[in-house]
């Protein structure tokens, strides 16, 4: 069985990095998902925009299937 | 690999799990247009559940997103009967499973606020304005607030237009 702090981590604890400032902490509590920010950053530029585009394209099909069920 | 939300969640419905989609997806269904970088879902937890998760993207290798040493899905099997949550990192991008939604409760009251959606590869539960409202409300930090200003405009409109109709 695994231990306590690993089961809450799993269960959506998010770990602040290390090194993560009075900044980094404020946008987490406004309540930005900082773990996505965290991987956005591993991506480049060229790869962001290409999953920014990809998940706009769902997002259009979504905002659409939610008009065709009259929550115009 | 960029966030593929249909593929995640025709893959969840061929798993045979039952869920409704909340979160930023829910909130754009509903008329908001605010960008979102996951795919949330409420589910039902228990072994048989997450097992089914697991089936859906077993070969996407999946882990726990949340965990530093991004411990890997299949490595946990023998907690799947005490998880009440799941947030993972697969190759099809970033899936977040919750038991239970803030301000709404368990799956049962989630699935009982919901209402099936079409979409081109699809139909899938999702979770009905007034319970996004309660719960962006309940988690109520300024981001969730700032979503629920929008919804309750886009809730106002919508009874606008239903009583002049």
């Amino acid at each position: 069985m695994m231990d306590k702090e690993t089961l809450d981590q799993i269960n959506g604890e998010y770990v602040f990095p290390a090194n993560a400032g009075p900044a980094w902490r404020a946008a987490a509590k406004y309540g930005f998902d900082m773990s996505l920010v965290e991987e956005s950053l591993k991506l480049t530029p060229e790869q962001r925009l290409a999953e920014h585009q990809q998940v706009l394209d769902f997002l259009i099909e979504v905002q659409t299937a939610g008009q065709t069920h009259g929550t115009k | 690999m960029a966030q593929n939300n249909q593929a995640l969640l025709t893959r969840l419905r061929t798993s045979g799990l039952e869920f409704v989609i909340i979160g930023g997806v829910s909130v754009v269904y509903h008329g908001a247009p605010m960008a979102t970088f996951d795919l949330d879902i409420c589910c039902a937890f228990g072994e048989q559940n997450v097992r089914r998760i697991e089936t859906a993207v077993s070969d996407l290798h999946p882990v726990h997103r949340l965990t530093p040493q991004q411990l890997p899905l299949a490595a946990t099997q023998s907690s799947f009967a005490s998880l009440k949550n799941l947030y993972l990192q697969t190759d099809l991008g970033k899936l977040d499973c919750l038991g239970a939604v803030a301000g709404v409760g368990d799956f049962a009251a989630v699935r009982s606020q919901s209402s099936l959606a079409d979409f081109s590869y699809g139909q899938f539960y999702v979770l009905n304005l007034d319970a996004l409202i309660a719960a962006k409300s309940a988690v109520g930090r300024e981001k969730d607030m700032e979503a629920v200003r929008l919804l309750r405009a886009i809730k106002e409109k919508r009874e606008q237009s239903k009583a002049q109709s």
